[in-house]
């Protein structure tokens, strides 16, 4: 259940719970001010603890990723992780798909080049991380896209440092790559939470 | 036996019209709509091609770059060629101006945003043609003069389609040879060994060892090999054998492959 509360809705909630304290602390006919004061502070203490204890739910909820596509700038799939099954799709093909879509995006409609980074469907998100050799591509299905987009950039930068460079010039022989399961399984299994 | 996997980005290029997006229909599975080529400017395929070298195999996968052939759509058309690493540029035989074209404006275009990259010339609907036209002796000319092999093809009747991928993956693989290569140069000596390092590398590639040691205890009885003192005869039967099973297993050109290559060690080998 957790896993569908947004950030947004937490700060509604919160704003809602001390607008309603302070209103009725305004409205009481208070005999001193000592007493109004003590009210208030109470108010104030009460709605700190309310927002941090919602937002420790949302924290500690986990962003789900489903699938990661590690690519190159040029569209070449070079891994992919899942959890779910789809026998049906090539994701050689869908990397490249991905790739030309992103290409047509910037230059139709980004006349300084920017990067698209995140692809928003009404139930699952595309995150798009970049540097120079390295794309990553994460789907989630969990709308919290905010918290595994720090992960993902931290994630790339290592790989770019660990494996730009040969990327730079790779002509395709997956062998000549080395071993990148390890920040990968390092991105999947939560690591690069804070 | 090594086995490599080698990605290749490919881009085909042309005028519109000339027949692009029919040839790779013609040559792989499709698995998008072909308006994303008019939605979005481009769209991907992929083929996979099996190469058998010695002591290697490559499963050499296509990546097949349609990129929509309007001249003035160059921007995204540039995106889509970063990194290509080879080249179909494409003529429709039918109008000498897609042919010049390929000269004058596309292979200078991606010069400029790829540089020299293996290269296959096109002649496509070769079907509407006469006999040998002046238009095909023109684009055999043009290939002659760049140094790239040209190749006149259909796209309809299904012609040279096939040549044109497997010509291109040819120069993509050009110097890809087994890592293993030198190391296997000093290969066994004795029958004794040379049969030890079959039965070994049968195993390695049947992959499931116990049913792999059956089979080889099979084909050897069969054929009547004498493990303590084997014949040069009976273990080239019984190679026979595992090559049977490997068809079976492998696919018949890598069980081909690794005959030949195990019968010449029989034969050399010292027994
Ligand atoms: N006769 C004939 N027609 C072809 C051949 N290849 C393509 N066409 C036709 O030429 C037209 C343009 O083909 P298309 O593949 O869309 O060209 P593209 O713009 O280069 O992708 C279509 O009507 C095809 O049916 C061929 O080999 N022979
Ligand atoms: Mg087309």
């Amino acid at each position: 259940m957790e896993q569908d509360i947004k950030i947004e809705t937490l700060i509604v909630m919160s704003v809602a719970i001390f607008a309603v304290l302070a209103t009725v602390a305004f409205l009481v006919p208070f005999e001193d001010s000592n007493t109004k004061l003590f009210f208030i502070a109470l108010v104030t203490v009460l709605t700190a603890i309310n927002v941090v204890g919602l937002f420790m739910v949302w924290q500690s909820s986990p962003t789900i990723v489903d699938e990661v596509f590690l690519m190159t700038p040029t569209g070449m799939l070079l891994k992919h992780y899942t959890r779910r099954l789809r026998p049906d799709q090539d994701t050689d093909i869908m990397a490249g798909m991905l790739t030309a879509v992103q290409n047509f995006v910037r230059d139709s409609f980004d006349e300084a080049g920017g990067r698209l980074n995140e692809i928003r469907f009404e139930n699952y998100d595309i995150l798009i991380s970049h540097t120079k050799n390295v794309v990553l591509a994460a789907i989630i299905s969990t709308k919290k896209p905010e918290k595994l987009r720090v992960e993902l950039k931290n994630a790339n930068d290592d790989i770019e440092k660990a494996f730009g460079e040969r990327l730079s010039h790779w002509s395709g022989d997956k062998s000549e790559l080395g071993d990148v399961d390890v920040l990968m399984k390092k991105l999947l299994s939560g690591k690069y939470r804070k | 036996m090594e086995l490599k996997e080698i990605l290749k980005k490919v881009v085909l290029l042309g005028d519109g019209g000339v027949g692009k997006t029919s040839l790779i229909a013609r040559y792989v599975v499709n698995k998008f709509d072909d308006k994303y080529i008019a939605t979005i400017g481009t769209k991907v395929s992929k083929k996979d091609i099996q190469v058998v070298r010695p002591d290697l195999i490559i499963n050499l996968k296509l990546m097949i770059w349609d990129i929509l052939g309007q001249k003035e759509y160059s921007k995204i058309r540039t995106s889509s060629m970063s990194g290509a690493q080879g080249l179909i540029l494409v003529g429709d035989l039918s109008r000498p101006e897609t042919v010049r074209s390929l000269e004058d404006f596309w292979l200078k275009e991606v010069k400029l945003s790829v540089g020299n990259i293996p290269t296959v010339i096109v002649g496509n609907k070769v079907d509407l043609l006469k006999k040998e036209s002046m238009e095909a002796a023109t684009l055999e000319a043009m290939g002659e003069r760049l140094g790239y092999p040209t190749l006149l093809c259909s796209a309809k009747t299904g012609r040279n389609v096939e040549e044109i991928f497997s010509t291109l993956g040819e120069m993509l693989l050009e110097g890809v040879v087994s890592t293993a290569k030198t190391r296997k140069e000093k290969a066994p000596q004795t029958l004794a060994e040379v049969v030890d390092f079959i039965v070994q590398d049968f195993c390695a590639q049947y992959g499931d060892l116990e049913k792999a040691m059956l089979i080889v205890q099979h084909q050897f009885e069969e054929a009547g090999v004498d493990i303590r003192k084997p014949s040069k005869d009976a273990v080239l039967r019984a190679l026979d054998g595992l090559a049977k099973a490997e068809e079976l297993t492998l696919t018949k050109s890598v069980a081909r492959v690794n005959l030949e290559e195990r019968q010449r060690m029989v034969i050399l080998s010292k027994g």
